[in-house]
């Protein structure tokens, strides 16, 4: 396919899912700027997928920008690095954006904040399979575009990978940081794959990108030269188009069964921030501090992609962008996408190195006086679950407790995309009850 | 610190398709062949159509006044069950039939089953079956009742046989334009086919029905007409096929939900339609075989449930097995 050729909305898809309203426009087309350090900063000890980190620093010691803070002797883990150079004030549980509250290293900046300074300058290709991994490792990275898993452990595989495919999909409306980093950062990016591609053995990479970003799809493919080991694949405009299985499929054709894990298909999917990521912790032996987020929404007086330290309270996030804290009532706060993002009742919640965005859904946009009526069996969410699944059923059986049911409706290969409550004419939170029946299941 | 942030659960964003806006299609999509009724039946079809309607509306406050629920005159169904039942009804039909039939639609196949969402059976259906079928246990209401009857003048069409009836006992009909268009006998709905295709053809731009159903149902007893030697033509005119088709079958409530039950159940219909026309003679054989694949939906929807994306897919025969 020419891909200078293609048009917007055109392009490979999975079967079903739905089109969202994109909202992108708020923010993609403005360029990626830092935000201003903040005076706190608050890591979770936990943020990914995986053992949480045990502290290596105590209360009043002092911390350099990216000295390492926290680990585990774990395997499935990510190390922890110092957001900010300064002082460790707490370690404590602070709120997190699940609504609970997770064990955290609050450190206050204190001196100089300069930008990450290299500690080094390596060239890849110097490089074995392993010292790139170790890199990687050490850098703590985890998959950014919102899974969280450590990337070391992703890629550390046994198994024969041929494919890694780039996911640039960024299917959530409003979400513009993974866009923002195609067309500004085309060629680190490029490296990044290079890198993985050498980790895991990959002959060949797909860079994924959805066409309602025609502008990176011909940065890329143009810095690519045709290349035949790097391939920019366009796909149509539909949610949820970036889950990693469907993109697996859509790409390679092979299925994709519950329970394998992607090396064992010959192919490993990163997210396009991850692989950015990957590139500074190899070349510069930089570690995930900072990351790109969006901070979005249509009264958002600032909006932009910024470079936010990892620990940055919602709070510093929104009055850097013009927004008063005080003029959110009957708003919402949203950690990631509109689909799957998470609603925040409390701003002194900090971002942590998978959050891709902070969104702001003023009062007009927050519909909260709908309410829900019984199923009328209308087959929308059947026909858009991009599962194949029937939410229809799902969300009845976990409505009434009958959760003996559940599984044979194969609840737990549900990924919680919200395509069915967003298309339900009914408003059934589809969704939040499926959400809330898997533990229940998971006891019986 | 803001007062009162919003923190409800994901998705965040709604798709701004609701029920009531599905239902009030529905209406919009009946009112062309509303009207044909009443050009053709006069003020005794815009009678019914009221009296259905009202009375639809105060069976479903009624009933869940009693069933101590808040009433759903909202998302309009009532309303429209109310309007499908007139629209069933011929026009000679004594009015408390249809007030009966409107009842048993709304308080019996509706409420009494759960409510919008859990009825096994076309509400209106049920209610104007249910009626033909009782109605000669009631006969003394049309004595008792004669006094309350409404006098709205002579009406030609009605004494005339239904188109149905005409083809059975091998009458001959006006031509195929007449009969597409604009033809009095049968029920109010059966006044003109062309005008509910329209409003099939409406409901399917919209996106609120699935044009799988009213293809494999037209589609079967069209198949089947032409090989009992009937005509085709005539077969698809006659007998409320139409609204079957386009607007009763693909009743969300009571048609299967995904794409390969449809198949099934369109199929079905038409073919039960074709045996009550050829085999059994009945003149209400869309009525009855819709009805009559309600009841097998869930057994459908068993059979023809598809597997989930994360399926593992089957192992291949090993060539010992």
């Amino acid at each position: 396919m020419a891909l200078n050729d293609i048009k917007e909305g055109e392009g490979k898809s999975f079967v079903g899912g739905t089109h969202v309203p994109h909202y992108k426009s708020y923010t993609d087309s403005i360029a990626i700027e830092r935000m201003a350090i903040p005076d706190e900063v608050v890591v979770h000890l936990s943020q990914h997928i995986g053992a949480p980190c045990e502290p290596l620093v105590a209360v009043g010691d002092t911390v350099m920008l990216g000295e390492k803070i926290a680990d585990a002797d774990a395997y499935i883990t990510a190390p922890l690095h110092a957001p900010v150079s300064g002082e460790v004030t707490a370690i404590e549980e602070r709120p997190n954006a699940e609504g609970g509250e997770t064990m955290s290293i609050v450190i206050a900046a204190k001196g100089e904040q300069d930008a990450y300074q290299p500690s080094v300058e390596r060239n890849p290709d110097d490089m074995s399979a392993e010292e790139l991994k170790e890199a990687i490792r050490d850098a703590g990275l985890v998959g950014m575009g919102g899974a969280a898993f450590p990337t070391y452990v992703n890629i550390n595989t046994d198994q024969p990978v041929d494919t890694l495919i780039l996911n640039g999909a960024e299917c959530e409306p409003f979400l513009t940081c993974d866009h923002r980093l195609m067309l500004e950062r085309a060629d680190e990016l490029i490296k990044g794959a290079e890198i993985l591609m050498r980790c895991i053995g990959a002959k060949k990479t797909y860079i994924a990108v959805e066409t309602n970003k025609l502008d990176a799809i011909g940065v890329l493919d143009e810095k690519l030269g045709g290349r035949d080991d790097m391939e920019v694949v366009p796909l149509a405009v539909k949610y949820p188009q970036g889950y990693k299985s469907y993109l697996i499929k859509t790409i390679t054709g092979r299925d994709v069964p519950r329970g394998a894990r992607s090396a064992a298909l010959g192919c490993i999917v990163r997210n396009v921030g991850t692989t950015f990521a990957a590139y500074e912790a190899v070349v510069y032996g930089k570690p995930l501090i900072e990351r790109i987020i969006s901070v979005t929404g249509p009264t958002v007086p600032d909006p932009g992609n910024y470079v936010v330290r990892v620990g940055t309270k919602a709070e510093h996030i929104l009055s850097e962008c013009g927004v008063d804290p005080d003029e959110l009532d009957g708003a919402k706060v949203i950690f990631g996408g509109p689909m799957t993002g998470l609603a925040q009742d409390n701003l002194e919640v900090p971002i942590v190195k998978s959050t891709t965005g902070v969104l702001v859904l003023p009062p007009e946009m927050v519909r909260e006086d709908m309410v829900y009526s019984d199923c009328v069996r209308c087959g929308l969410c059947v026909q858009r679950c991009p599962n194949w699944l029937y939410p229809n059923e799902l969300s009845i059986l976990a409505e009434h407790g009958v959760y003996g049911d559940l599984e044979d409706w194969d609840i737990w290969d549900c990924i919680e995309c919200g395509v069915c409550a967003y298309v339900c004419p009914s408003n059934r939170p589809i969704v939040h009850f499926i959400k809330r029946a898997k533990p229940i299941v998971d006891e019986l | 610190m803001a007062d009162r942030l919003i923190a409800t659960p994901p998705p965040h964003l709604k798709a701004g398709n609701t029920v009531s806006e599905a239902m009030r299609d529905v209406i919009i999509a009946l009112i062309p062949v509303s009207l044909a009724s009443i050009y053709f039946y006069h003020y005794y079809a815009a009678f019914l159509l009221v009296l259905c309607m009202g009375t639809a509306a105060i069976t479903e406050i009624v009933v869940r006044a009693a069933l101590k629920k808040r009433h759903t005159l909202g998302d309009l169904s009532a309303v429209l069950t109310g309007l499908f039942v007139a629209l069933l009804m011929s026009p000679g039909s004594p009015w408390w039939t249809a007030v009966l039939a409107t009842i048993l639609a709304v308080g019996v196949a509706k409420e009494l089953m759960g409510g919008l969402g859990w009825n096994l059976f076309n509400p209106a259906l049920f209610g104007s079956v249910a009626t033909i079928i009782l109605a000669p246990w009631f006969g003394f209401l049309s004595r008792d009742l004669s006094g309350l009857n409404v006098n709205f003048g002579p009406i030609d069409a009605i004494s005339q046989a239904t188109p149905r009836a005409m083809l059975m006992q091998g009458a001959s009909l006006p031509d195929y334009g007449t009969m597409l268009l604009g033809f009095p006998g049968g029920a109010l709905s059966e006044t003109s086919p062309l005008l509910v295709i329209i409003g099939g053809a409406f409901l399917l731009y919209r996106g609120h029905i699935n044009w799988r159903i009213p293809v494999a149902m037209i589609g079967t007893v069209a198949v089947l007409s032409l090989l009992a030697g009937g005509d085709v033509i005539y077969e698809m005119l006659t007998g409320g096929l139409m609204l079957g088709a386009f607007f009763m079958a693909t009743d969300w409530v009571t048609s299967p939900i995904n794409n390969k039950g449809k198949w099934v159940f369109g199929i079905a219909i038409g073919a039960l339609v074709a045996v009550f026309r050829f085999g059994v003679g009945a003149t209400e054989g869309v009525a009855f075989s819709i009805l009559i694949m309600n009841a097998f939906v869930p057994l459908i929807e068993r059979l023809t449930k598809h597997p989930s994306f994360s399926e593992p897919a089957p192992k291949p025969a090993t060539e010992d097995a």
